[in-house]
């Protein structure tokens, strides 16, 4: 009995250390250098596929870019030669600002059609380049394009919030109202929270939740000016509006003293 | 009611006729049109001129005047450029020598003022006859505060009201002024002021002023003072970005002696701590829009006249003149919307008007007060012209 256990342990030693000690980690090793080995090959071959569209890209941009000064140069100093503003001060009677000069826009013009061009071959041939490594699955391409176009409705949501704030701002300090600084910039951040939803769906970032988000802000905002301006200004609204329906009669006539003025003082 | 109906029949003939002097009448209320034909008919025979009208005569008037019928028009308070053109037009058809406009509310002018209107381009040979209104303290200020200054500076004409409703012209001015009024865009010739003074400054023709007396003036139908400023100072400031060439020129204003009766200030202070306050308020609020158009020098006189007491409260000649200039080219330079630039210079507007009332007030009469602007406007003359050539710096 005793034999017979000492021989099976004695196996069962031997079968242990028969086995290799580091099969396993060999097997783990190999495969995640497989891994990374196809993932680097998969975005090297992407960008292969890809590089010489962005080469040509920049290329073209910068070719169309230095074409268009060189002619925007040349077209200036010609027009300034034969004195092109001049003539057409002359036959118009009009004077031109340095900024908006005939030459000035001419030439202005003829260099950003280029850099336009350059752009749009650019964008050509980075397409073309791209089309043929679109077999590789990659995400970040089209989200370069959603983000340019994020970025375009961001810089055009800033510049209505400003140009609609300062309206605003001016309106509300020529009407003399108090709190024309807060109205302003209750504008400004409309638009701006507005703008930022946009760009949000537009980048498809957080989904329902920024609709959601935005919902509930912009309706708050508007709830709460409205039953600022119900309860508030109740008396002058009503007043406001009464006045207006007595004199939608008497809007035919010319006026013979402004309304808003005192009996000595007229504007015009 | 009067009942108005289309002029007669006889008058047609009038259309082929001729005479030295056609009388443009624009559009107007019937009691005004009538009181105008009446005023025409104590001052001129009636074979001697034609009259040309867009107003319908009324059934129960009776005139010997020859009356040339033209397509009926709503009363503005302003001359049109259509008007403009017509005028020329009636002017080129009955071979006239002279043309007088007149426009609504010209029945408050009277006979001695019209003959002096006519008279002067019929035996001065004068192009552009403009009337001088004796108008009350604190009438017509955006004319005082800007519009005659401003125009005095830049072109050393005296005129009191370079946008006069009543004008004596020559025909070579008639068709000058036409030709400006057919460049602008049909949709916008009932909203396009022209500058008839500085239009005759450019043509090298002869101007003259004429004291005509008091006359009602027709106010806008849209009262509101954002509105009219917008639209009148807007209007001078585009026409002076068209003859910069000509205005940069240096000139020197002639002489006038005007007649030393002054009309006397009535009233008005009410409205000066409202003014005031409106100034404050934009103080506090446009320091932002006005940084970019007003030098610092200016900025800091505004704060400190923002801090004088409603009944103290100045707005010193120098600073008004520096404040249009700088307003003038930003507007040229378009630094801000141009809508936000003269919305933005209302309420120093204002504060000047609350500063002339308060000059008036104590006792200086109020036009000598706008002497003085118009002088500070000439004497800063070449910061404009200055700044107009290199608009990135300021000089102070």
């Amino acid at each position: 009995m005793q034999t017979l256990i000492a021989n099976a342990a004695q196996q069962a030693s031997q079968n242990i250390s028969g086995i290799p000690a580091y099969s396993e980690d060999v097997s783990i090793w190999h495969q995640m250098s497989n891994a990374l080995h196809q993932s680097i090959y998969r975005v090297l071959t992407l960008l292969i596929a890809v590089l010489p569209g962005i080469l040509a890209f920049f290329v073209a941009l910068v070719v169309f870019t230095v074409a268009g000064a060189a002619i925007s140069s040349i077209l200036r100093r010609t027009l300034t030669w034969i004195k092109l503003d001049l003539r057409i001060a002359r036959k118009g009677g009009t004077d031109w600002s340095p900024s908006t000069s005939p030459t000035d826009i001419i030439a202005r013009a003829s260099f950003w059609i280029c850099v336009v061009l350059g752009l749009i071959i650019g964008v050509s041939a980075f397409d073309t380049s791209y089309a043929t490594g679109t077999a590789l699955p990659i995400s970040l391409l089209p989200y370069l394009t959603h983000a340019v176009g994020a970025a375009l409705l961001l810089i055009a949501g800033i510049i209505i919030a400003r140009f609609l704030a300062r309206s605003v701002l001016i309106s509300a300090v020529n009407a003399q109202l108090q709190y024309s600084r807060f109205l302003s910039l209750g504008v400004k951040w409309l638009v701006l929270v507005l703008t930022a939803a946009m760009v949000l769906d537009h980048l498809q970032v957080g989904g329902n939740v920024v609709e959601l988000a935005f919902g509930i802000l912009f309706g708050g905002i508007v709830l709460t000016l409205s039953l600022a301006v119900g309860l508030g200004s109740r008396d002058l609204v009503s007043r406001s509006l009464e006045s207006r329906v007595e004199h939608t009669g008497e809007r035919m006539h010319i006026p013979d003293e402004p309304a808003n003025t005192s009996s000595s003082i007229r504007h015009f | 009611m009067a009942t108005a109906n289309p002029i007669p029949d006889d008058t047609s003939i009038a259309t082929h006729a001729t005479a030295d002097l056609v009388v443009f009448v624009t559009a107007m209320a019937a009691e005004e049109f009538k009181g105008t034909l009446a005023n025409l008919e104590a001052t001129f025979p009636a074979e001697s001129i034609i009259v040309s009208t867009q107003n319908a005569l009324p059934a129960d008037f009776q005139t010997p005047l020859r009356i040339v019928p033209l397509p009926q028009t709503n009363p503005l308070w302003m001359l049109k450029a259509s008007d403009f053109v017509a005028a020329a037009q009636c002017g080129l058809e009955h071979e006239a020598k002279a043309i007088l406009i007149l426009g609504p509310g010209a029945d408050s002018l009277s006979p001695l003022s019209l003959r002096r209107l006519a008279e002067a381009v019929l035996t001065a040979s004068i192009d552009l006859v403009v009337p001088h209104y004796s108008i009350a303290a604190h009438a017509g200020l955006i004319n005082s505060a800007i519009l005659y200054p401003l125009t005095r500076a830049a072109f050393a004409s005296r005129v009191r009201f370079p946008l006069s409703i009543d004008l004596g012209l020559s025909t070579r001015m008639a068709e000058r002024l036409a030709a400006v009024a057919q460049r602008v865009p049909p949709f916008s010739q009932s909203e396009t002021l022209l500058w008839p003074v500085n239009e005759a400054v450019a043509a090298g023709f002869t101007l003259e002023e004429v004291d005509v007396g008091a006359r009602s003036l027709p106010q806008p139908s849209d009262p509101d003072v954002n509105s009219i400023l917008a639209l009148v100072t807007g209007s001078l400031f585009a026409d002076l970005e068209a003859k910069a060439a000509l205005w940069q020129r240096p000139r020197r204003a002639p002489l006038i002696r005007r007649p030393q009766a002054e009309p006397t200030a009535s009233g008005g202070t009410a409205d000066v701590p409202r003014m005031v306050a409106a100034f404050r308020l934009a103080t506090a609020n446009l320091q932002e829009i006005w940084s970019l158009v007003l030098s610092p020098n200016s900025l800091l006189m505004l704060k400190r006249c923002s801090v004088l007491e409603a009944a103290e409260f100045r707005m010193p000649d120098n600073l008004w003149a520096r404040i249009v200039f700088d307003f003038l080219i930003a507007y040229r330079l378009r630094t801000i919307n141009r809508g936000h630039l003269l919305g933005a210079m209302i309420p120093l507007y204002l504060a000047w008007v609350a500063g002339h009332i308060n000059v008036t007030a104590s006792g200086t009469p109020a036009e000598r007060h706008i002497e003085a602007v118009a002088a500070a406007f000439e004497a800063d003359k070449p910061y404009l012209v200055a700044r107009w050539r290199w608009p990135d710096r300021f000089n102070s």
